[in-house]
């Protein structure tokens, strides 16, 4: 490292003066923009305060949980019939956990989750590369894509029944189809979002088609498909309900399903409870290997 | 020197140490795997055959037919705190949502339509309206109950046993039934694949239904009077009744499907190889549809469940009237988005319960379906499968004070019973050509040559001792068996019983033993006719000696040998 470099940061142009003495804290902002009131535009925060701010509507949720659930049953403002107490909910955890072995379903439930999507990425990776790529393929899959955008997927039940079974394969399948729907739009922005100029750059060198697509398509589009990805996993858990609806015995959306039509309640808002959790913990995972595998990624903000 | 010189362990040292720590975690979580990872509580765990006898106490005597409740509801009937939580306006609505199910069309004849109706008997005779809404769902159904966005809940006998205990947590949402609307008669049934003859041969078989339905309740049961443990089966659980059928159809590893009309009638026409087992035509007193009201609602107006109950029973009234009946399909078939031709098709699925069917059910303590049975029964199954941990008793939920109001005031005094089958005598022979759909082993144990139910203990001199039983449990067995017949109101039930082998080729005519084993039957049929009020035609009875040991493998087994067998036969084909 030369020990000529302004502390501050690069050299703004050659010859202008060093300007500033290093700042401590928040970088300068951009001029006109000197407001310092509580709320500011792009303000850089500490980790925790974000985290306090992060916590504080959580909070008031839980507030307004035990408000609208203290007291006697019939004089709750919400009745335990449709919601029971926070101190409710935590006392049935054992009868969860234990009697209707959660950490078993929740495993199950993962599996399939991660089955169906591994089987979705195998399908609409390709595909999306395909259509972010070529316009002749993009015209003729985009009718198809738009369609399974507006499809109600619950009505596709029946039909992954009576084509998969009623074992694991279907709920994989249903999974999977739910996931190359949201997946599928999204590789294909991602794809499309490559600037011309880095493709311009490259047939000037002399690369080909396939070259195009492998080393400048691809390797510029990997952050926004991981991100995909990313946001994509979620998805699957939204439809874990419907996936497990037949065949109910293992995974949490038999659970909840059970715990619907004979109780107790409290297990079905545990059970949400659980999944918020994990989703927790698989986005963290998500968003560490990506800052693992794109470093670079993260400068750009 | 460049590199200090290396303090703590090597690579290889990091190696291991992160591998022993690695080992101890994992040993750790497989040590407490039962802790971290529980396998759950067996759900279909066997079931102890021996408590199906307890689920009453013996009570040996009760010899009349009709005995009614001598208490008053409201004494056991929990009371309702607090302020009342439903929805009620000036325009008093009563919003009475319902299912797809042809049982509710007195209510629909009632109400003249599914909307709030002025010119409804509601309206014109009792003061309120009406609005009947199609909610199918029964959890959706449940929760605007619960809400108190619905004054009642529509359901069978066997939802009200699983949802009750979660709707007590508020005593206004209790549930309180005032009616039942119909028995399920053909609505309900069991559609199997291949060579599956009656309900025994589903030993070791997959069925497919919806979980925590009456699916349920009707497979379960019917699996348990077979003397089938239902863990014999491998069950799968689908959430409606809908996705049973279509999981069956689909996956031609399931051997059977439990589902409803029009479901169970389409799949053998257009599946190959698959054909109805049995149907509520047969168990036709097994699935009961009610209405209950929210209790804190039935406190505050008492005037407007009566209202409710004697509408329904002048809807039926109206249905007599062919002209009326017409128009009831077609208000229906509106309101659930049908074609009249699609409701008029339902007809056959249920048999409406009318004011005097209604007494037995809520009011005859002796009546072998009534209101008290059915739950005890459904609890019993439901707890058996470890699907209820603490029973709601039935009169927390049953109230019959309305139905005895208008019994005293002999408003529907007309509405007889006309439900009852009536039965050709016929013989043992003739029946027993056809299969039967559940073959029982009624152990009542005799005591060695007597036919008497009730015989009692002898001392080592042989002598009697009074105030005893041979066979302590009779009482209890006679109860089970009165159940299970009267589950089957149109079947005939044939009564088979035997002798042991004690005397065999020891001079002893087979005549004389087969005579003793017809009179064991015979017994049997007449302490169930005198208790039970059963039409004797019901029942054919046969004494088959001591051909057939209790137990092929253990033939000797004298006091095993000793008894008489149930079979359920379906109804003659018309």
């Amino acid at each position: 490292m030369t020990t000529a470099a302004p502390a501050g940061g690069p050299a703004r142009k050659a010859g202008s003066p060093v300007v500033s003495a290093p700042k401590v804290g928040p970088p300068a902002f951009p001029p006109g923009s000197a407001y310092t009131g509580f709320l500011r535009i792009r303000e850089p925060l500490a980790a925790w305060k974000s985290w306090l701010l992060g916590m504080l509507p959580v909070l008031a949720l839980l507030a307004i949980w035990v408000f609208v659930t203290t007291g006697a049953a019939e004089e709750r403002v919400i009745s335990p019939t449709i919601l029971p107490s926070p101190a409710e909910v935590i006392a049935s955890f054992p009868l969860l956990w234990f009697d209707r072995a959660l950490t078993r379903n929740l495993a199950v439930s993962f599996k399939r989750v991660v089955e169906g999507f591994a089987l979705a990425v195998a399908v609409s990776f390709p595909l999306g590369v395909l259509m972010g790529s070529f316009t002749k393929v993009k015209a003729a899959f985009t009718p198809l894509t738009v369609f399974g955008a507006y499809l109600p997927i619950p009505t596709l039940v029946p039909l992954t029944l009576s084509l998969f079974g009623t074992g694991e394969l279907q709920k994989v399948m249903f999974l999977a189809l739910a996931f190359s729907i949201y997946l599928v739009p999204l590789f294909v922005a991602a794809v499309d979002a490559v600037d011309d100029t880095y493709l311009k750059t490259a047939y000037t060198l002399g690369a080909s088609q396939s070259e195009a697509v492998s080393r400048v398509l691809l390797p510029i589009a990997w952050p926004e498909i991981w991100q995909a990805m990313r946001l994509g996993f979620g998805v699957g858990w939204s439809y874990i309900l419907l996936a497990e609806m037949v065949d109910i015995g293992s995974g949490i959306g038999g659970i909840i399903i059970t715990s619907q039509r004979r109780g107790p309640r409290e297990h079905i808002y545990l059970v949400l409870a659980m999944i918020v959790v994990v989703a927790f913990f698989t986005d963290r995972l998500w968003a560490g290997v990506g800052r693992f595998l794109f470093p670079y990624r993260e400068q750009k903000a | 020197m460049d590199e200090q010189p290396k303090v703590g362990p090597t690579v290889l040292g990091k190696l291991v140490l992160f591998l022993f720590v690695l080992a101890c975690i994992g040993g750790a979580a497989y040590y407490f795997r039962n802790l971290i990872a529980p396998s759950g509580r067996d759900a279909t765990g066997p079931v102890n055959m021996d408590e199906f006898k307890k689920v009453e106490a013996p009570d040996a005597k009760g010899i009349t037919t009709v005995t009614e409740y001598k208490y008053v509801p409201g004494e056991k009937l929990p009371p309702v705190k607090g302020v009342s939580a439903y929805k009620w306006g000036a325009d008093k609505v009563v919003n009475f949502p319902i299912n797809v199910w042809i049982g509710w069309l007195p209510i629909v004849a009632a109400n003249g339509g599914f909307s709030p109706n002025p010119d409804s008997i509601f309206a014109k005779k009792y003061g309120f309206k009406v609005n009947l809404k199609l909610i199918d769902d029964p959890v959706v159904a449940r929760d605007a109950f619960a809400a108190g966005e619905s004054h009642v809940l529509w359901g069978t006998l066997d939802m009200m046993v699983l949802f009750a205990p979660d709707l007590m947590k508020d005593s206004r949402s209790a549930p309180r039934v005032f009616q039942q609307i119909d028995w399920s008669s053909g609505g309900d049934g069991i559609v199997v694949r291949g060579a599956i003859g009656s309900v025994a041969d589903l030993k070791g078989k997959t069925i497919v239904y919806a979980q925590n339905s009456p699916s349920q309740y009707f497979i379960n049961n019917l699996l348990l009077n077979a003397g089938v443990q239902p863990s014999a089966v491998k069950h799968k659980f689908t959430a409606t009744a809908f996705e049973a059928a279509a999981a069956f159809v689909a996956d031609k590893s399931i051997d059977a499907c439990v589902s409803w009309a029009p479901d169970i009638y389409n799949i053998p026409e257009k599946v190959k190889g698959t054909r109805v087992l049995t149907t509520t035509a047969e168990a036709n007193k097994l699935i009961a549809d009610v209405w209950a009201a929210r209790a804190d609602f039935a406190k505050d107006h008492p005037e407007v469940i009566k209202g409710l109950v004697a509408g329904i029973f002048e809807g039926m009234d109206r249905l007599q009237d062919p002209t009326q009946r017409e128009k009831a399909y077609s208000w229906m078939a509106e309101g659930y988005g049908m074609q009249a031709d699609e409701v008029r098709a339902m007809a056959n699925d249920a048999h409406s319960t009318n004011f005097s069917e209604n007494k037995a059910f809520f009011l005859n303590a002796n009546d072998p379906a009534n209101f008290e049975r059915t739950w005890k029964n459904v609890t019993f199954v439901y707890r058996e499968l470890g699907l209820i941990d603490t029973p709601v008793r039935f009169d927390e939920v049953m109230d019959f004070g309305q139905l005895q109001e208008l019994d005293k005031a002999g408003s529907f005094a007309h509405q007889k019973d006309e439900s009852r089958a009536s039965f050709a005598p016929t013989s043992y022979k003739k029946i027993s050509a056809e299969s039967p759909i559940l073959t029982q082993t009624i152990r009542i144990n005799f005591y060695p040559n007597s036919a008497n139910v009730y015989e009692p203990q002898h001392d080592e001199n042989g002598k009697p001792v009074s105030n005893t039983l041979y066979d302590p449990s009779v009482a209890a067995t006679l109860e089970k068996v009165a159940r299970l017949v009267g589950q089957y109101e149109r079947a005939v039930v044939a009564v088979v019983g035997h002798t042991d082998s004690s005397m065999k080729g020891k001079g002893t005519r087979f005549e004389d033993v087969k005579a003793l084993s017809s009179d064991r039957a015979e017994a049997v049929k007449q302490a169930l006719v005198k208790k039970y009020n059963f039409d004797p035609n019901k029942f054919t009875v046969e004494g088959k000696g001591w051909d057939e040991p209790a137990n092929p493998d253990d033939p000797m087994n004298q006091a095993l040998n000793r008894r008489v067998e149930i079979s359920v036969y379906p109804p003659e084909s018309k």
